[in-house]
């Protein structure tokens, strides 16, 4: 790939290109006229494989256009499990990336260059920052099963609360509740509404006596026996709702417990759920045993807008001062109920298009550690830099598609 | 390839031994090893074709169960579409060629090109991993649902197809920008050969659909390892979206087939009638309309896939208008061999079979179009004997007929012309020997795929059996000579046909640049200043040479 003394019979006019035949760089390809005439080819190259990439990914946006239009109930749904603070730093990386990258061009064409190595630095790191993020965010909603196809299965939230899912399992929360995943319903362990606790759906809370026993389990079947049991007391009220963001979660004691209701599990009551405040799973040798005491006479209505005094009884353990619901608590609002059918096919495309593109950006990443290695040697010159601005555009485009990707995913209203 | 080679040596001889074979950078070379490949897969995919046609020989059962049945037909058709017809023109031919054609020492971008061909040996060699894994019974089209559900081989093969797939756009990508960047100053868009204008319009088809298909088999590929769903009903997905995912590359893969085919017609009609093309504008146009309308009728596949009424007549409406450009080419093509000094070499031969066969195929597609009619024939060997008479009675008979056509400037040999005229009959007879009965038993209802069928067809599938062994045993003598030519053909001249395109201009077999000299402006299509000259070399073989330029007719009439 040197300089070489064949005239290919282009001529010097051959092309209508300006300037000497001689190649003024060792990168100039003996097959091209001079090293206008091989940047000018690279570029076309670059573009038409850029319209290649746009087409590759428009298979992806067109099955997200077409699911949503027919089934718009589950982005409304499924958007909220993704993270907008994630994606937004992820957005601003990119485009710092792609500053970089348009930088490391210009640097390229002016000689200068510790500016390029800098620029290529800085790109490759914000790429790697992207992945970084990306990973979190995977790895949430690997361990929280909110994934695509039958392994979407998520601990379904309530007003912020995990519950459980299908199989039973959510790190962290064991319930008295039971799946039933024959018949796709809870079976065990919900509270019949005439039975132990007054339910009002609109106060969010539960009055009732209830006594919940953590127990120890051995054996299956016909076998299985109680080892050892121990109270679990009702969760303390969280002081963020007396006194407005002041406190801290931290001074809940674990293990504690409340009745909550998820019509997604417990369609016609509440549920008692032991929090644990760790991520620890207890398996099935633990179970949750709950009693509840027969419901009190009717007592006067309490006034709903009276502050809370922190001296609640048990039993109105997780009663909740009425709020007018915010934004962001009707979103959770969404959360609480049951998921619309097929939620997994968000999930299926979520994961379709950020994983192609993140495979896209570790492309990127060895491409751009490809031209830092060249650009410390020495290799690109204002005669010869087109490596670098092919690779821009490619990350440009990259940026590009995730710039869409952000609102299309995450921004949904 | 790098630059110290020496440029006046053929490129056939300049370096020995494999290893400058496997790291050549040289397009020609490149080219000759797709041609391997190629034709290795043709006789596979043929041997897989007359396996069917065997099993069908009787009903019932005649050699095979069912289960085999269906992976002989999915393998035949898996093959003879991703490894022979789609790159059967574009990256061996048209890699030989086309920088030869522009006067230009090699495509834009060499190590590229050799990449498509690595890509190329991958996805063969994945298509053939799931031949021996127990075949494919999807058909090659990898219809969701049940390419999501059958236990056979679905994960090599769909991955064979996606690297196939990359290969055939980074060729395209290639030669789009070669065309672009290489053309030599005295060569506008309209003085180019036709063959390049139509390689440029498959190059665009290829770059703008193949995407698709790769986005399509990834999402299968996917959905076999970690069922995303998204084309499986049980979770909530759409398999009839992969059916247009599917048709939107593989309707302009019908025309990334066909395309290159009518690139190389047009150029040996001219040289064989010895007369100017007629209509090079209109010729040359409606390759690009072709590449244009093939992206708008991809929902004719899916006629009675549950598709809308409005889409359905949409659609149809289209695809009439298929037809038109066309039309275009073949009336050109008659044209042009009007009141020619026509010459029935052995590439004429096919070309003439061409336009019977494209006609054929063509306007029986028209039938297909129809909705109401196609409700009746969808599905059926009607069909099949429709895009057969296109992909193969045209695509691949092009092919044969332009490979004999440049086979002695590639390999620098003649091949033996009797026997080659006999193999161009026996292709034609036994082409229309396999797949004019089809016509009638697709029309009279006998479904495609099937193991079995009522007695009534067994006539009609007999003859199609014994065209099919016609057909085969032609085109494997047709291997077997142009293999034996290699070493004991005659020498040939450097234009043994009077061609007038840029590549006749350069050595046979060209060096390693192509051109030792500038390459000369020539007026392609005039065949007023070539001369011809018997005997021309020691084994007695033509030449033309061009006369002087003093000699030269005042005008000529070309355009």
């Amino acid at each position: 790939m040197s300089d070489h003394d064949h005239d290919h019979g282009h001529g010097d006019d051959g092309h209508g290109h300006h300037g000497g035949h001689g190649h003024g760089s060792p990168w100039i390809q003996h097959h091209y006229d001079d090293a206008q005439h091989q940047f000018d080819s690279g570029k076309l190259g670059i573009w038409f494989f850029l319209v290649q990439e746009v087409l590759f990914f428009s298979g992806l946006f067109v099955a997200y256009i077409l699911y949503r239009y027919h089934h718009p109930e589950i982005y409304a749904y499924a958007h909220s499990y993704l993270d907008v603070k994630w994606g937004a730093i992820n957005t601003a990386v990119l485009i710092i990336s792609s500053l970089t990258a348009a930088w490391a061009v210009r640097c390229a064409q002016l000689a200068q260059r510790r500016g390029l190595i800098f620029c290529l630095a800085v790109t490759i790191a914000c790429a790697c920052g992207f992945l970084g993020i990306k990973y979190v965010e995977y790895s949430h909603k690997i361990h929280e099963r909110i994934l695509f196809g039958k392994k979407f299965d998520p601990c379904i939230a309530s007003a912020g609360n995990h519950l459980l899912n299908k199989e039973n399992y959510c790190p962290g929360v064991k319930t008295s509740v039971v799946w039933d995943a024959k018949t796709n319903k809870a079976d065990r362990g919900c509270l019949d509404a005439p039975t132990g606790y007054d339910w009002d759906p609109a106060l969010k809370g539960i009055q009732g006596k209830c006594v919940v026993n953590e127990l120890t389990m051995s054996g299956t079947g016909a076998n299985r026996k109680e080892v050892s049991r121990r109270p679990v007391e009702a969760c303390a009220p969280s002081p963020d709702h007396g006194s407005g963001h002041g406190g801290g979660h931290g001074k809940q004691t674990y293990p504690c417990w409340t009745l909550e209701q998820n019509p997604h599990v417990c369609p016609k009551g509440p549920g008692a759920m032991v929090h644990y405040g760790d991520h620890t799973s207890r398996g099935s040798t633990v179970e949750i045993e709950v009693t509840c005491e027969a419901v009190p006479a009717p007592v006067e209505p309490k006034d709903a807008l009276a502050p809370v005094d922190g001296k609640l009884e048990r039993g109105e353990a997780s009663f909740k001062k009425p709020v007018t619901p915010s934004k962001h608590d009707l979103k959770h609002e969404f959360q609480s109920g049951p998921p619309p059918e097929h939620t997994n096919m968000f999930f299926s495309i979520y994961f379709a298009m950020t994983g192609l593109h993140g495979l896209h950006v570790l492309f990127g990443i060895f491409v751009y550690i490809w031209l830092l290695v060249r650009a410390i040697k020495g290799h690109f010159t204002p005669d010869y830099f087109g490596p670098v601005d092919y690779a821009a555009l490619y990350w440009h485009l990259v940026d590009l598609i995730w710039i869409f990707l952000f609102p299309l995913l995450y921004l949904i209203h | 390839m790098s630059a110290d080679l020496d440029n006046t040596v053929s490129y056939l001889e300049v370096k020995k031994g494999l290893g400058s074979w496997l790291y050549t950078l040289d397009h020609k070379r490149i080219g000759m090893m797709y041609l391997c490949g190629i034709l290795f897969s043709l006789m596979l995919g043929g041997a897989f074709a007359l396996l069917v046609r065997t099993e069908l020989f009787s009903p019932g059962m005649t050699i095979v169960g069912q289960d085999w049945y269906n992976k002989f037909f999915t393998l035949h058709g898996a093959v003879m579409v991703f490894l022979v017809i789609i790159p059967g023109i574009p990256a061996a031919l048209g890699n030989m060629v086309l920088p030869i054609q522009l006067g230009a020492p090699d495509v834009a971008f060499p190590k590229l090109n050799l990449a498509s061909f690595y890509l190329w040996c991958s996805g063969a060699f994945l298509l053939l991993l799931a031949t021996g894994l127990g075949g494919v019974d999807t058909g090659w089209t990898f219809y969701t649902p049940y390419s999501i559900e059958t236990q056979t081989a679905v994960i090599p093969a769909v991955a064979g197809a996606f690297l196939l797939g990359f290969s055939s756009i980074f060729t395209g990508l290639n030669f789009l920008v070669t065309i672009h960047k290489f053309r030599p100053a005295h060569m506008g868009w309209f003085q180019m050969p036709l063959n390049l204008w139509a390689l440029y319009a498959t190059a665009l088809m290829q770059v703008l659909a193949t995407p698709v298909l790769g986005i399509t088999l990834l999402l299968l590929f996917v959905e076999r390892f970690m069922h995303i769903g998204i084309f499986d009903p049980t979770l909530g997905g759409d398999p009839v979206l992969f059916q247009h995912f599917f048709w939107f590359y593989s309707h302009p893969a019908v025309y990334i087939m066909i395309v290159p085919g009518m690139g190389v017609i047009s150029e040996m009609i001219t040289t064989f009638a010895r007369k100017p093309i007629f209509g090079y504008r209109f010729i040359a146009y409606s390759s690009v309309a072709l590449a244009l309308f093939s992206f708008l009728v991809w929902g004719h596949h899916m006629f009675v896939s549950g598709q809308s009424r409005l889409a359905n007549m949409v659609f149809s409406a289209l695809t009439f208008s298929v037809g038109i450009p066309s039309a275009i080419k073949v009336f050109n093509w008659a044209a042009t061999l009007y009141k020619g000094d026509i010459r029935l070499d052995t590439p004429m031969l096919y070309v003439l079979s061409f336009l019977i066969l494209f006609t054929i195929g063509g306007l029986t597609g028209i039938f297909l179009a129809v909705l109401s009619i196609d409700v009746h024939l969808h599905d059926t060997y009607f069909v099949v004997a429709h895009f057969h008479y296109v992909m193969m009675g045209s695509t691949l008979v092009a092919f044969v007929g332009a490979l004999h056509y440049w086979w002695p400037k590639l390999s620098g040999r003649m091949y033996p012309e009797t026997i080659g005229r006999v193999c161009a009959w026996g292709v034609f007879i036994g082409f229309n020997l396999t797949f004019l009965p089809q016509f009638v038993m697709g029309s009279r209802g006998m479904p495609r795929r099937y193991w079995d069928y009522d007695p009534e067809y067994t006539l009609y599938h007999r003859i199609s059996t014994v065209g099919a062994f016609i057909l085969g045993v032609s085109l494997f003598v047709v291997v077997c000579y142009l293999a034996w030519s290699l070493k004991r053909g005659k020498k040939a001249t450097k234009n043994p046909w009077g061609a007038s395109t840029l590549e006749w201009e350069a050595p046979t077999p060209p060096t390693v640049f192509n051109f030792p000299e500038p390459p000369p402006e020539v007026e392609i299509y005039n065949y007023d200043d070539l001369v011809e000259v018997p005997n021309a070399n020691e084994d007695g073989v033509t030449n033309w040479e061009r006369r002087p330029a003093a000699d030269k007719p005042a005008t000529s009439s070309h355009h």
